[in-house]
Formats: structure tokens, C-alpha cells, sequence
């Protein structure tokens, strides 16, 4: 029957007799939308107390839930539940000023009980951290609530509002009154979408909160549908079975861009990848000489790369930092000159090219790596593909117990300085050696309460990176999703950095004429 | 005859015992849960809370303990990543995976056993050349390509029926012919090899001397012997495709119990790991045993031999 078949042939032919599939979609309920989401969805992401510093929890977190601060459209830290909030002189602590009659979806109002219950009670990723530098919270009145600290903490906000789900607000009553485990179960938030149900793996249903602060939803039920296959999302898209479909790759998305009605989403996230030089500070190792390293960043075809495997939605970068990160400076854009690349290997003496070993990935990125392993075996540097399953790979990048090359990302939220922690400073978890000089200006940083100044040591402290050819970055990669037909307002690229619908309050359909 | 029951259940405890064993040590081998429960670059004291929330920082043999005596009890554990017992996960996912067995079993026995009897009937003819070109391709083709394939030809491109999920009739077809087909073909192989034996046996000799029909030489006397086998290996394999549909489930997006496996693997949650493939492997030993003491005692040689 279908002697030639591939997916893109049989997609090809559907392409032109799905979308006048406006009749099926009508057949949805008015006002509702059905996300089709790549990731089995968690209890553990209802609730913020739990939250990691990753971004997949924040994908439900934005509906059902809000916070003192946060990403918002054209804002990084727009004031949320908090109308306003100051920093002593000493930078001692941090007063927040509360909205004033913000309800929960059981109605109860929130105040500045609230507040220190969802800071004391989260025990997510960050939570060492912040329960080791905040001395106090105390609650000065039913709107007012300081923060204490053990001494000045400039990152304190990235912290509480941006990195972690401490600053996410549920109510202490219910939580108290339910227990733990019941709250995962029926959580109740302050978002603008309130819990209606849950089937682990298979479907979240959510209802507009008419009474959430900002504004009344206008979809009036959301639902997120768990499915798995790549393929089958694209198809319930296409048929309108659903509204949107999350993480849409490769061959599939250039076929939604073929699809008429259909419209393909690209948000870029704070995900840069690179590759790192493990063995920078051997003296022994070629990578020691910053001209090999050189030769790798013009070496490789970013754009190539780009277009071949994010449509050239991804943004090609030269820094390991996001841009959408505060304190971020921008670096000159990555070229790609092999010439040159190969002009740098002989000037180390490696005319000839040699063998560099291993080239360390998550398995899940090896896509990327094999065209690097191309451009790179192009200008003579030849390197074996050693992909990783990814908790295997990060356990042992962690572990520092990788060689020659390794292909490295994160999603981690933060600023600059905490990039920088992780990944650059000596004693970061993904560190394997140090240079004093960057070390002494992260030092600088951290203690400094002067924000100019503190961008001006930060942009130094990036300039170095760059200059030391630490990293050879790639890019920011840009995730892809599809939008159907009847969706006017997606969410999807209106929070810089944020690859998931929101504000999901902001979600409107299109109008029927 | 008591002792031989005896036994058989003897042997499919120690087989039960040793699938538990065998997984519980088989899903340690895949790495630390905990490092997909936390962020990349989690402090170790993170992932350290992580393993005694779960128990996890327990000796093998004390966790290997409490899994056994907390399954005795009927008591599975909690999910790592869902936070709900494995058993209410299980029986939430149950009834979608026996509505599609059944019908993708319905569907298999029903292309595969006249298909089978028509090939022996019809041996080196067209009809046997068939299906065993249609039993190559149920064996070959792999599932994920045949729903694959399903989706975009009934769903996206003539508009039938829904790409994925659960809910109605029309939702259960193509997932129950993906799955169906493979058995259907390994139905269709056991019934011709069989009814080939059986029609080659004295007695069916004997029946056609006789100058019975050939309908009835075929329908009566050699397709009930030569369904034993079929009707056996149907049997365990209902089983399969209740607890291990994994691919078809998840191509399809099917709630059932092979994609709460499939959950289990992608986020090393041992918990449900261990549940699903213990209980499946208890279905299989139970179904075995059953056939093994029916055998016996429908024919004495089998409990004599023993």
C-alpha cells in the first residue's frame, strides 16, 4: 500500500487536506484550549515547595500558581504579588509591600503569613542556599514582610524570585489544613488558572480563576495532554485535537511551516551549549595553548548547524552566559573560518592536525556533536563521538571525570554571577580548573551592593571567559513548538527566555466571524 | 497428582522470586534515580535527601527486603515521580490496557486462526503463500512504524479517527491493530503448523475414510485438537499485551499499564518498574500454572511422567 512510505512522504500528502479542519476544531468546547505536552507531567510540579532550578516545572507553576516576582513580558523580575520591595543601605534587608485583597482559589486573601510559610516551607534545589543566608522573615504587618540576611547578598532576588520556587505564595491555612500530600493532590495557588483535575500521565485540567489580580483569563479552561511521540502530537495538531503542541523538532517542524493554519512557535531559552576544554590547564595537553582552543570556535558552522537542526531559529552566541541573564555582555559574534582555524593549529605547531581523543555529550544532544565532529575533523582536529545518556553524562561532568572535550549546556535560571559559580569560578560544580584573575573578580562581585559597579566586574569577569577561550560556545538553543488554528495569543516567546505559554493569562482564541 | 500440583506451585514461587530479584537489581544497574529527581548541578546534600526520602540510601538487601514485604501485602510503594502508590497507578491504568487487549486479542484470533487454517488446508497454494507473506510482515514491521503509519493515513490524511488518547471506540481501533497484528501473525504461524500436524494424524486419515465431509473432518475433528496450543499461547499472551504494549501505547498515547512502564524506564522510577514487571511476571506464572495443572489433569501421562 504504501510502497515508498517515510513520515515525511505520508506527512507531505496530508499536509494539503488537514487544515480545512476549522469544522473539527468548532467541535472543541468554546474558550478552551488543549496543550499537547513532551513531558509526562509531575505532582511534584504543583507545587512550588518542591520546585528545582530548572524550567519544566514553570510550565504549570505560571498557571496555577504566582509569586512575589517574576518573569514577565519586557520585564525580568516584574512585581507581582509584592507591589513594591527595598533594599536597606546596608543591604541587610529586603522589604516587600503586598498586594492587597490577591485571593486564593479557595478565596481566602493572601497575607503576609503566607509569604513566610511558601519561603519556610521550600525545600527545592536552592534551598541551602537561602536557608543559609537569611537570618529571619518577619512579618511587620498583614502586607508587609522583611527578609533579614546574614550579611549583604546582591543575588538575593535572583534567588527568591527567579531561581527558586520560595518566592511562588500558597496558602498556609489550606496547606495546613490538608497536609502535604493532599496539596499535591488539589492544589490550591493564586494563579491565574485554578486545579480542576488530574490523571498522572495522561492529562491536566485547569479552569480560569475569575478572581486572579490581574486580569480574568478569557480561555476559560486549559487542559495539558500528555503525548509522548513527537509524531503523534504533530498529528492531533494537525487533525485539532489540540491547540498547541510543545517541542516540535527538526523535520517535523519544517513540515508544520507546510501545513496551512498552522504556525510554528520558537521561543529561545536560557540554554546556551558549548563545548568546554577540560584539560585547559595541563601544560602537557594541546588544549593548554589557547590557539587550539581558538582554532576549535572558528572551526565549527554554527549556521550550518542551525538551519540543518533548529530551522535557524537558534541563536548563535560566543558566551556561555545567557543573553537574557542580568549582568549579561555581549561578546563579539562566533565566525567560522576554517582557514584560520587551521592557520592557528599550525602557528601550535599541530599542522598536520592530530587526535584530541573524546568528545563527551548527552546523548540526547548528539545531533549537534556529530556536525561538530565534522567541522572539527575539517580543520584537522580528530575526535571520537562518546555520547552519554544525560544523568549519566551530568553525574559524570560533575564528577570531573571527563577528558578531552566535552559538550556541555545548561537551563539552570540565575544571573551572570550565578552562571559563573557554576561553571567558571574555581570550586563550581562543572569546574575542572580555575583562572585567579576571574576568580578574584567573582570574589569582587559578590560582595558588591553598587549595581553599576557590580555589571562593570561582571562584564569583565565575561570578558575574560571569552578572551581565555574557555568555552567554545555554540549556541542558545531555540525550542520549538506548533500553534493550530484557532489560537490567536499563544504565550509562547512573550517572557524573553521562557519557552512555555505565559503569561497563560494573556492567552486568547480567535474570534469566529 | 497432589504432589505434582504441589510442585508446580513451588516452582512458580521460586520463579517469582527470582523476576524480583532479577528487576529489582536490573533497574539498580540503570543508575541513581535521584540524579533525574533533582536539576543538573544539585548540591549533593539535594540529591542525598533525595535517596533517604526513598530509602534509598538503605543496604540493596534491606530495600530488597522491604519491596518483597511490602508486595506480600499488597502494597507496591509510591512512586518516585507521580507521588501516588504504584498500585492505584496500576488500576488506574488497567482498565484501558484490557480493553485493548481484549480487542487487539479479539482482533488477532480472528484474522490469525482462519488465516492459519486456511493456509494448511491450502498448503503451497496461493492462500498459504499469503499468509506467509502477511505473517513476514505482522512479524517484521515494527509497531511503532505500523501506528505510525496508521496515524497519518486514518488520522491525519483521511480524517477518521483520532490521532491518540482514549475515551471511545473510535480511539481503540488503530491501537488495537497495531498491537493485534503481531500476534495475529503469531497466531496465524501456530495454527498452520499445528493444523498441519493434526491433519496429517491417523484419526483425520481414518474420518475422511469414513466419507466424512471435508468440512467437518476439518472443523470438527482437526481444528479443536490442533486449537489447544493456539488458545495456550493466546492465553499468555493476552498477558504480554495487557502489562508490556509499551511502544503502541506510548505511539498512541494510550493510558494503559506498557506506557506507565515506559514512565517508570524514562524516569528510573524503580517503584513502578518493579510493581508493573512483578505483576505482569505473576499473571504470566499463574497463567502457567493454571495451563500446567489442567494439562495434568486432562491427561494422566503428563502426572505420571512427573
Amino acid at each position: 500500500m504504501f510502497p515508498h512510505t517515510t513520515r515525511r512522504g505520508v506527512l507531505g500528502l496530508a499536509a494539503a487536506s488537514v487544515l480545512g479542519s476549522e469544522a473539527r476544531s468548532a467541535a472543541a468546547a468554546d474558550s478552551h484550549i488543549t496543550i499537547a505536552s513532551h513531558v509526562s507531567l509531575a505532582p511534584t510540579w504543583f507545587d512550588p515547595a518542591e520546585t528545582a532550578g530548572i524550567i519544566t516545572p514553570f510550565l504549570l507553576m505560571y498557571a496555577m500558581h504566582d509569586a512575589i516576582a517574576k518573569a514577565m513580558p519586557g520585564n525580568q523580575m516584574a512585581p507581582c504579588l509584592a507591589e513594591s520591595w527595598t533594599t536597606t543601605p546596608d543591604g541587610l534587608a529586603y522589604d516587600f509591600v503586598l498586594r492587597p485583597d490577591v485571593k486564593f482559589h479557595n478565596g481566602e486573601t493572601m497575607t503576609a503569613d503566607d509569604v513566610k510559610f511558601s519561603f519556610e516551607r521550600y525545600r527545592g534545589a536552592s534551598h541551602d542556599v537561602m536557608k543559609e543566608r537569611v537570618a529571619a522573615v518577619e512579618i511587620t504587618d498583614k502586607l508587609r514582610v522583611r527578609f533579614r540576611l546574614k550579611a549583604p547578598w546582591p543575588d538575593f532576588m535572583t534567588f527568591y524570585a527567579a531561581a527558586s520556587g520560595a518566592g511562588w505564595i500558597v496558602p498556609k491555612k489550606y496547606v495546613e489544613q490538608v497536609g502535604e500530600d493532599a496539596f499535591k493532590k488539589a492544589p490550591v495557588g493564586a494563579g491565574p488558572y485554578k486545579f480542576v483535575s488530574f490523571t498522572p500521565g495522561v492529562e491536566l485540567v485547569l479552569e480560569a480563576f475569575e478572581g486572579y489580580w490581574r486580569k480574568a483569563p478569557s480561555v476559560k479552561r486549559l487542559s495539558f495532554r500528555v503525548i509522548p511521540d513527537e509524531s503523534t502530537r504533530l498529528a492531533a495538531l494537525q487533525r485539532g485535537e489540540v491547540d498547541m503542541a510543545l517541542s516540535i523538532r527538526g523535520e517535523l517542524a519544517d513540515e508544520v511551516t507546510r501545513t496551512p493554519g498552522l504556525s510554528l512557535k520558537p521561543t529561545v531559552g536560557s540554554a546556551p551549549y558549548w563545548i568546554y576544554f577540560p584539560e585547559q590547564w595541563d601544560p602537557k595537553s594541546p588544549w593548554h595553548d589557547v590557539r587550539v582552543r581558538q582554532a576549535v570556535n572558528l572551526a565549527i558552522d554554527r549556521e550550518t548547524m542551525n538551519e540543518a537542526l533548529t530551522l535557524g531559529h537558534s541563536h548563535l552566541t560566543g558566551s556561555v552566559f545567557p543573553e537574557n541573564f542580568d549582568f549579561y555582555w555581549q561578546p563579539p559574534a562566533p565566525v567560522h573560518d576554517p582557514a584560520r582555524a587551521m592557520q592557528l593549529l599550525k602557528e601550535a605547531g599541530l599542522g598536520g592536525g592530530f587526535d584530541a581523543g573524546d568528545y563527551h555529550c548527552d546523548s540526547a544532544y548528539s545531533n549537534m556533536a556529530e556536525v561538530a565532529l565534522n567541522n572539527l575533523r575539517e580543520v584537522g582536529i580528530r575526535v571520537q563521538l562518546r555520547p552519554l545518556e544525560r544523568a549519566a553524562f551530568f553525574k559524570a561532568y560533575a564528577e570531573r571525570k571527563l577528558k578531552n572535550l566535552i559538550q556541555g549546556a545548561s537551563g539552570a535560571f540565575g544571573n551572570a554571577a550565578t552562571r559563573a559559580e557554576a561553571f567558571v569560578v574555581k570550586g563550581g560544580t562543572y569546574v575542572y580548573g580555575n583562572y585567579p584573575d576571574i576568580d578574584t573578580l567573582f570574589a569582587q562581585q559578590a560582595r558588591e551592593m553598587d549595581r553599576a559597579k557590580r555589571t562593570d566586574l561582571l562584564h569583565r569577569l565575561q570578558q575574560a571567559v571569552h578572551e581565555k577561550t574557555i568555552y567554545a560556545p555554540i549556541w542558545q538553543l531555540s525550542f520549538i513548538s506548533a500553534v493550530g488554528p484557532r489560537v490567536e495569543q499563544s504565550g509562547l516567546g512573550l517572557i524573553k527566555g521562557f519557552v512555555y505559554p505565559a503569561p497563560y493569562e494573556e492567552l486568547t482564541l480567535k474570534t469566529r466571524t | 497428582m497432589k504432589q505434582y500440583i504441589v510442585r508446580r506451585i513451588g516452582y512458580s514461587f521460586l520463579s517469582l522470586f527470582l523476576l524480583s530479584l532479577t528487576i529489582f537489581l536490573f533497574v539498580r544497574l540503570t543508575g541513581d534515580p535521584a540524579s533525574l529527581l533533582v536539576e543538573p548541578g544539585a548540591s549533593e546534600a539535594d540529591m542525598q535527601a533525595i535517596r533517604v526520602q526513598f530509602g534509598l540510601d538503605q543496604p540493596l538487601w534491606v530495600q530488597y527486603w522491604h519491596f518483597i514485604a511490602s508486595f506480600v501485602s499488597g502494597d507496591l510503594g509510591q512512586s518516585f515521580y507521580y507521588r501516588t502508590p504504584v498500585l492505584d497507578l496500576y488500576f488506574q491504568r488497567l482498565p484501558n490496557s484490557l480493553i485493548l487487549a481484549a480487542t487487539a486479542m479479539t482482533f488477532s484470533l480472528l484474522i490469525g486462526i482462519p488465516s492459519g487454517i486456511l493456509a494448511a488446508v491450502r498448503v503451497g497454494k496461493f492462500w498459504d503463500n499469503a499468509g506467509k507473506v502477511f505473517a513476514l510482515m505482522g512479524l517484521s514491521l515494527p509497531s511503532f512504524w505500523v501506528g505510525l503509519v496508521l496515524i497519518l493515513f486514518f488520522s491525519v490524511y483521511l480524517g477518521w479517527l483520532p490521532s491518540s488518547g482514549s475515551g471511545t471506540i473510535w480511539h481503540l481501533l488503530m491501537p488495537a491493530f497495531a498491537l493485534g497484528w503481531y500476534f495475529a501473525a503469531a497466531h496465524m504461524r501456530l495454527t498452520r503448523s499445528s493444523m498441519l500436524e493434526v491433519l496429517g494424524s491417523e484419526y483425520v486419515k481414518l474420518a475422511r475414510l469414513k466419507g466424512l465431509p471435508e468440512a467437518m473432518v476439518i472443523g470438527k475433528h482437526a481444528f479443536k485438537n490442533a486449537l489447544i496450543p493456539v488458545i495456550t499461547l493466546a492465553g499468555i499472551n493476552l498477558v504480554v499485551m495487557i502489562n508490556v504494549a509499551v511502544v503502541v501505547e506510548t505511539v498512541f498515547a494510550w493510558p494503559g499499564i506498557g506506557r506507565l512502564l515506559y514512565e517508570g524506564i524514562t524516569f528510573r522510577d524503580f517503584p513502578i518498574v518493579q510493581g508493573v514487571v512483578v505483576i505482569g511476571g505473576a499473571m504470566i506464572v499463574m497463567v502457567n500454572l493454571f495451563v500446567d495443572i489442567l494439562y495434568a489433569l486432562i491427561d494422566p501421562r503428563i502426572r505420571l511422567e512427573s
